[in-house]
């Protein structure tokens, strides 16, 4: 039997073969399934890398900001076009929006109950202020009036408080006014602030400000001073000047402090050049108020401010700039006897062809503040003619004043004609009498 | 400050009276009331820089002799501030004021007096 013949022989080749074969294929299946396994695991890696982000990087960020996130979202910019990121994508956007209504909520309802919060102070403070007036015009003693004072100021203060968190919440900025001098609107704002004996108002203005801007522009004013008093030495003075520009007026606010370092710069410039209402649940902790609701305001009412000059006394200099169009010609209802020369003291306001160096406006004082007071119920009395101060004067005061000179000259042509016709009969019975 | 004087009446004023004084509620005077008669005295005021108030009241007194009450009823302003501003003034030398006269007895005895005294002489 050859043994070549064995059938055996060619099972155990042929199995040999096959076998060979086999393990052959396995390797290779092995090989690129481990490849494989390796690839799915890195993809798994990396995906739990950006669920991790996800989690704790990007939605805390949200939470945190309350800003819509810039940026890729991925971490691994493979997986980018993938359904798997595009999911990722709708997760935060949601997560985004989700966050800004409910920020939007809180705050719209944060706003209203301030509002009506401060509504009710507001009114409070007014009413305070009127009963204050009050007792200003009842009581001459000069302690009292010290003390009635010192509350007055406090009370303005609280008023202003109320009033800047009800503007900045969209509400009340306070009464509508007749149209004033810029010059009392800045004394007006200035009286709002605690250190309001440093600041000082270098010169008078010959323009008024429309009513309807006067609160608002007494307002933003009040809390710049506020701003340069608080961060200025205590001995040092705030100074407002006023500067005509072509097109309205500026208001310039400088102290001598140190200055806004440059992220609280920046901050207040984005404040105050911002367009949408601001958030009221956004003003850090504890909120301020200042440079938001100047920049409200300023939207509002059209005026503009900004903050990015130094101050010639090393300080911060901030501008406000009134438009014409808030601006009216001063009120002017000055009571007669205003001497002539105050009069012709106002330079014209469109004059200024362009922004000069020195003060443009007069610096003499103007007589235009509050002169229409005259038109009161109280009664009121002007005598005629001035009276040299060291002549004696002997009629009751009150009598005299009434009485022209061709009253008195009858008077007194009376008063001859009576003594002479009582001479003339009587005269020994006088005299008589008299001795 | 107004042409309609209901908005002045009901809205409070722009411009405190802790303002116009600095917050000063005692005059730097003494003897000021409110029957002290108020004469501006000639004199040039430009040196001095004085508040839209002062400058008011100023011109009030240039026509003629006002008592402080007076003053203060024309300025709309509290007795006592206006007793201040014009202490001020009477400091710059803007000012004088003098008591009033008193009207009931004084002047009558020594009219009648004057007048006794003439007719004596006839």
């Amino acid at each position: 039997m050859n043994f070549v013949q064995d059938p055996a022989l060619w099972y155990g080749v042929a199995g040999t073969c096959a076998a060979a074969v086999y393990v052959a294929r396995s390797r290779t299946t092995v090989r690129n399934l481990r490849e494989r396994n390796r690839l799915l695991a890195e993809d798994v890696r990396m995906r739990d890398d950006e669920i991790d982000n996800v989690v704790r990087v990007l939605l805390p960020a949200l939470v945190e900001t309350g800003e819509r996130l810039k940026g890729s979202l991925l971490l691994h910019d493979e997986l980018r076009a993938t359904p798997y990121a595009q999911n990722i994508e709708t997760v935060v956007e949601m997560f985004t929006t989700a966050v800004e209504d409910a920020r939007d909520r809180a705050d719209h309802s944060a706003k209203n109950a301030l509002k009506a919060a401060m509504r009710t102070l507001q009114a409070l403070a007014g009413e305070q202020q009127l009963a204050i007036s009050e007792m200003q015009n009842n009581y001459v003693d000069a302690q009292l009036l010290q003390d009635l004072l010192a509350i007055d100021h406090m009370n303005s203060q609280f008023g202003r408080r109320a009033q800047v968190i009800a503007a900045l919440c969209g509400g009340w900025t306070g009464r509508q006014r007749a149209a004033a001098p810029l010059y009392d609107v800045m004394r007006g704002a200035k009286g709002r602030i605690r250190d309001y004996l440093r600041v000082e108002i270098r010169m008078q203005s010959n323009v008024a400000v429309i009513g309807r801007a006067v609160e608002p522009v007494a307002l933003a004013v009040a809390e710049l001073l506020d701003n340069a008093a608080s961060y200025s030495p205590p001995h040092t003075t705030v100074e407002i000047n006023f500067q005509t520009v072509p097109n309205g007026v500026c208001v310039m606010v400088d102290d001598a402090g140190v200055g806004m370092h440059e992220e609280a710069r920046q901050s207040a410039a984005r404040y105050l050049g911002a367009t949408e209402p601001v958030g009221i649940t956004r003003l850090g902790h504890p909120p301020q108020f200042g440079f938001p609701v100047i920049g409200m305001l300023a939207a509002q009412y059209g005026f503009t401010v900004s903050v990015d000059t130094r101050s010639p006394y090393g300080g911060m200099r901030a501008v406000l700039m009134l438009p014409s169009e808030l601006l009216t010609t001063a009120v002017d209802t000055e009571p007669a006897p205003v001497p002539a020369q105050r009069r012709v003291a106002r330079v014209p306001r469109a004059a200024a062809g362009e922004v000069r160096p020195a003060a443009p406006a007069t610096t003499t004082p103007v007589a235009d503040e509050g002169t229409a007071a005259l038109d009161g119920e109280l009664p009121q009395r002007r005598r005629r003619a001035p009276l040299p101060v060291d002549r004696t004067h002997q009629p009751a005061p009150t009598d005299a004043s009434d009485r022209s000179d061709a009253e008195t000259a009858g008077l007194m042509g009376a008063f001859l004609r009576g003594t002479r016709s009582g001479r003339v009969p009587d005269t020994d019975d006088k005299g008589q009498e008299n001795r | 400050m107004t042409n309609d004087p209901t908005a002045k009446s009901d809205a409070p004023d722009l411009v405190r009276p802790y303002v116009i004084t600095r917050g000063r509620g005692h005059p730097t005077r003494e003897g000021l009331d409110l029957v002290s008669l108020v004469i501006a005295l000639p004199g040039d005021e430009s040196p001095h820089i004085l508040d839209p108030e002062s400058t008011r009241l100023l011109a009030l007194c240039r026509g003629g002799i006002l008592s402080v009450a007076e003053v203060a009823a024309h300025l709309k302003l509290p007795i006592g501030v206006v007793k201040v501003l014009l202490s001020d003034l009477m400091d710059t030398g803007l000012v004088a004021t003098r008591r009033p006269i008193p009207t009931a007895e004084l002047p009558k005895t020594q009219l009648l007096q004057e007048v006794l005294d003439g007719l004596a002489r006839l």
